[in-house]
């Protein structure tokens, strides 16, 4: 079953245009992974799922069912309130939600970060902050979360740890659409990627299904064999015709 | 919902050294000035009188200091974002965050305050216990009359502040708007009254209406009309109550509207 349906949506920021007609489904209980170079407007096409921003044309289809709490949002660089302890922090947003103080215990340990209960979010490690954020992210247990690049950063244990949280999600009964640079953890845990350059989805399917259509071997070589431009500079979309 | 967002500003407040400071800061100030400018000794409405014009100045420099990183933080760290996946609305969120702010500004406000009035009535010659029952005398509840509209004023200013911190996009241009609004608020506003009057756009039957334009005249009329005229004796109006009042509402309603607006654009 498609839970959002992504229907030819454009996006620009000003005269600066971003998106441009891109189209994919996300699977119900899924991994979707969102790929692609920097600046080629992965972070965009994520907020404009969590509903943080409208599209300049086109529609997202959205069959998630009502409840207390439509769609979880990590952002890239989550940050939480100084001086607050990771307790209070998960508290606040479960309160918002109606939950008790059990549902900040039950959170914390679905991400393993029970034993950092009583630290201060200021002297949180980045990935134990990344761990947090997605606990948040899963609050009210909304039917699909929105992970900006939840391994950025990250050392080689975290993000494997990271990636294993976020199958448990899934496997849990929730949707999962995130984007990544660590094609290698992606071609492991993501059931469908969707691949994006300049702005256009340039490639879309389960990581089997990309690997066979253009005969390679993993999904580098995909990104490799798909993605143009040359890997000497960084292009910006809308300062190039 | 503004319940929980209340208890989060509240604990900001009570975490955050600057805000015990500033209410150090103040409370030495007003029982300074009270104290070696004899008002103490001399009662309440004289030690109002000592008091009026230099809260004139810290009171919104003080609530200025306590609104105007309030919605500014959550939107750096990018909790507004997360917050608009959240049942809560942006109004819900300001109406919080003002009132848990507000909390924390009332008892900055009340320590000096209470501090200065026990030291009237430790120190005060043939003062009135209560209540006076005749115009022209002294009495403590001009000074709590004094207090509450202090704290109305400063709510105002804070609320002013928190349309700041909702606009601007950072720290640095929050500053230099809540430094701006200070100029306008402390200076501008009043100098813009002056002019209108001397250039005739102000007549002399509006003039005392039209005080209520800015959040401070209307604070010093207020003061001034409910407190210091009561125990001075009948005299010129000096202010419009009913329209100082007025304004400092509409400042402190139309600030938050503002707020809540830059939030949900």
């Amino acid at each position: 079953m498609t839970l959002i349906d992504v229907r030819g949506i454009e996006h620009s920021y000003g005269t600066v245009p971003v998106l441009d007609d891109v189209s994919f489904g996300v699977r119900s209980e899924t991994v979707t992974a969102i790929i692609g170079p920097n600046g080629s407007g992965k972070t965009t096409l994520l907020r404009l799922l969590a509903g943080l921003h409208e599209p300049t044309g086109g529609s997202i289809d959205d069959h998630t069912s009502d409840g207390v709490r439509r769609i979880g949002y990590l952002p890239q660089q989550p940050a939480f309130r100084p001086g607050f302890s990771v307790h209070e922090t998960l508290s606040f947003y479960t309160s918002l939600v109606g939950a008790d103080d059990d549902e900040v215990i039950a959170r914390l340990e679905r991400v393993g970060l029970e034993q950092a209960v009583n630290l201060r979010v200021d002297d949180l490690s980045g990935g134990m902050t990344r761990l947090l954020g997605i606990a948040q992210a899963t609050v009210g247990d909304p039917p699909l979360i929105v992970l900006d690049e939840p391994v950025s950063g990250l050392d080689p244990q975290m993000s494997l740890h990271v990636f294993d949280v976020i199958s448990e999600i899934a496997a849990d009964g929730t949707t999962v659409v995130l984007s990544s640079h660590h094609l290698e953890l992606v071609e492991r845990t993501a059931d469908d990627v969707v691949l994006i350059d300049d702005g256009e989805v340039v490639a879309h399917g389960s990581p089997d299904e990309l690997r066979d259509e253009l005969g390679v071997e993993s999904l580098l070589e995909v990104y490799e064999g798909a993605v143009t431009g040359s890997a000497d500079a960084v292009r910006v979309r809308g300062e190039h015709a | 919902m503004i319940a929980t967002v209340i208890r989060r500003e509240l604990k900001t407040v009570i975490r955050t050294p600057t805000f015990a400071l500033l209410t150090a800061i103040l409370t030495a100030v007003a029982v300074g000035i009270a104290w070696f400018g004899g008002g103490v000794r001399a009662g309440y409405v004289p030690t109002t009188v000592d008091l009026l014009t230099p809260f004139e100045l810290l009171v919104p420099v003080v609530a200025v200091a306590f609104g105007y990183r309030a919605i500014l933080g959550d939107r750096r760290r990018g909790e507004l974002d997360v917050l608009a996946t959240y049942p809560v609305t942006g109004r819900e969120l300001v109406v919080g965050t003002y009132l848990g702010r507000a909390i924390g500004l009332v008892a900055a406000l009340a320590v000096p305050l209470t501090i200065v009035m026990v030291a009237i009535v430790a120190s005060g010659d043939d003062l009135i216990p209560v209540y006076a029952t005749h115009r022209g005398a002294d009495s403590p509840i001009l000074f709590v009359r004094f207090a509450v509209l202090t704290v109305f004023f400063a709510a105002t200013i804070l609320a002013v502040a928190v349309a700041v911190s909702a606009i601007a996009s950072g720290t640095r241009s929050a500053l230099a708007l809540a430094v701006v609004l200070l100029i306008v608020l402390l200076v501008g506003l009043d100098l813009a009254l002056v002019y209108g009057f001397t250039a005739g756009l102000v007549g002399d039957s509006t003039l005392i209406h039209s005080l209520a334009i800015s959040p401070l005249s209307a604070y010093r009329g207020l003061v001034l009309e409910t407190t210091v005229s009561v125990a001075a004796g009948a005299g010129p109006r000096i202010a419009s109550p009913v329209a100082s009042v007025v304004g400092l509402c509409v400042w402190t309603i139309g600030s938050l509207a503002v707020a809540a607006w830059a939030i949900e654009r």
